[in-house]
């Protein structure tokens, strides 16, 4: 698809009316075009308004209390940085072999044929990056791996994560340049334990940050809940 | 100072945990956004509950509001607005209907009393609607307050998708044409 018609899906973006398809495709895109990524905050501006056309209501007294008080009670989430990258051709190697540890149990669990093959082709694929996550606060003993090719083929396996509640999910985010592009949702087994394909956009192949936070089933366009695991290459 | 450098100004103090300036911009917003999720979820005890969420969200999120990419007027109502579609979504179709059978209206803050919620720019974006034709309104405003996609629009109304598509990017189109220029009363 050409610019120009990327460019003719912004508008409806904005409205988040673009059908699933389109819509990763055109944040593909976003991901690569500066121009594009103007355009769509203008027409979130255009967007926004609509809100004004909504008749002013007044909420119940209460919900300002329980705001107040959730955020002055220790349970407040304070977002994490990132870890920086140190050491990482050892931790690489490390988590490499980790990941042959995982795809071996894995094996051992009647995983499917193709699915075998497939994680295998991705691991021994020339150039396949591997990418460490740590929990956050929200998830202290979490942890995942993120493997890919150089198509972005991707593998993510995820441990320790708390069982999502019912009506959300885990999601995976490619952050470039501090925009979240939105990976595949997840959830894990009753242990904690999730294997999901998902496929890393082209902007996110070499510099990107990820991280993995709870939403709504089914995912959403830009994060909205608390995350979970984070790390780079 | 104007009230957008207030609203970042705000902002910024909430990223550096200012439970103060927090409630200070749920003040501000919280009957615009209530409003919002309202005609979106039907449901005040749903709405109320998004609005909680959504102002979690803000204390969260306030250090990646970057101002030179928008407005907090733009970033909040984006965040409520999404946050609220994504309830609706998730909302199972029983629990919709018994929502709106329960149909709990909030009482509809008068004009004079909403001088302070921007009925300014209320007047500007139901003129400019106005001026749309009805199949245009209607696309955006099934997009924007029920969370449909363009493929669900076309279902609902029984038209050709792509009728559907450039309906709604003819209405946004003209949209932001009417309301251009008016930008500086508009105060996005």
């Amino acid at each position: 698809m050409a610019h120009d018609d990327y460019k003719e899906m912004i508008p409806a973006h904005a409205l988040s009316a673009l059908d699933a398809a389109e819509e990763r495709a055109l944040n593909e895109h976003l991901a690569e075009c500066a121009e594009c990524r103007r355009d769509l905050a203008e027409w979130e501006v255009t967007a926004a308004s609509l809100a004004l056309s909504a008749d002013p209501k007044e909420p119940s007294p209460e919900v300002r209390a329980r705001l107040l008080k959730s955020v002055s009670s220790a349970s407040s989430v304070v977002p994490l940085p990132f870890p920086k990258r140190k050491l990482w051709q050892i931790a690489a190697v490390i988590v490499f072999a980790a990941l042959i540890i995982s795809v071996i149990v894995l094996w051992q669990q009647n995983r499917t044929l193709k699915q075998q093959n497939d994680i295998a082709q991705l691991l021994t694929a020339p150039g396949t990056r591997v990418a460490q996550l740590s929990g956050t606060n929200e998830a202290t003993g979490a942890s995942a791996k993120l493997a890919y090719d150089q198509n972005g083929r991707a593998l993510l396996i995820a441990d320790g994560l708390p069982r999502a509640p019912q009506g959300k999910e885990y999601q995976l985010w490619f952050i470039v340049d501090k925009k979240p592009l939105p990976g595949k949702t997840f959830a894990p087994d009753n242990r904690g334990h999730s294997l999901s394909h998902d496929q890393v956009p082209q902007a996110a192949r070499n510099s990107a940050v990820f991280a993995i936070t709870l939403e709504p089933t089914g995912g959403v366009s830009a994060p909205t809940g608390a995350i979970y695991l984070s790390g780079a290459l | 100072m104007s009230s957008v450098a207030n609203d970042v100004e705000l902002l910024k103090a909430i990223a550096a945990r200012d439970e103060a300036a927090l409630a200070q911009l749920y003040d501000r917003y919280r009957v615009i956004l209530f409003g919002l999720l309202m005609r979106i979820l039907n449901s005040r005890a749903e709405a109320e509950d998004v609005l909680q969420e959504t102002f979690l969200q803000v204390w969260r999120r306030a250090a990646d509001f970057d101002e030179t990419r928008g407005r907090p007027f733009t970033w909040l109502v984006t965040m409520a607005r999404s946050r609220g579609v994504d309830r609706l979504r998730t909302l199972a179709a029983r629990e919709r209907t018994a929502v709106a059978a329960a149909r709990d209206e909030a009482e509809v803050i008068s004009d004079a009393a909403s001088d302070a919620f921007r009925s300014e720019q209320r007047a500007l974006i139901a003129n400019a609607l106005d001026q749309l034709p009805d199949e245009q309104k209607q696309t955006l405003l099934l997009a924007y307050f029920d969370g449909l996609t363009q493929s669900e629009i076309a279902t609902r109304l029984n038209a050709p998708l792509g009728t559907v598509k450039t309906r709604m990017r003819t209405g946004m189109m003209k949209l932001r044409e009417l309301l251009a220029g008016k930008g500086k009363s508009f105060g996005f």
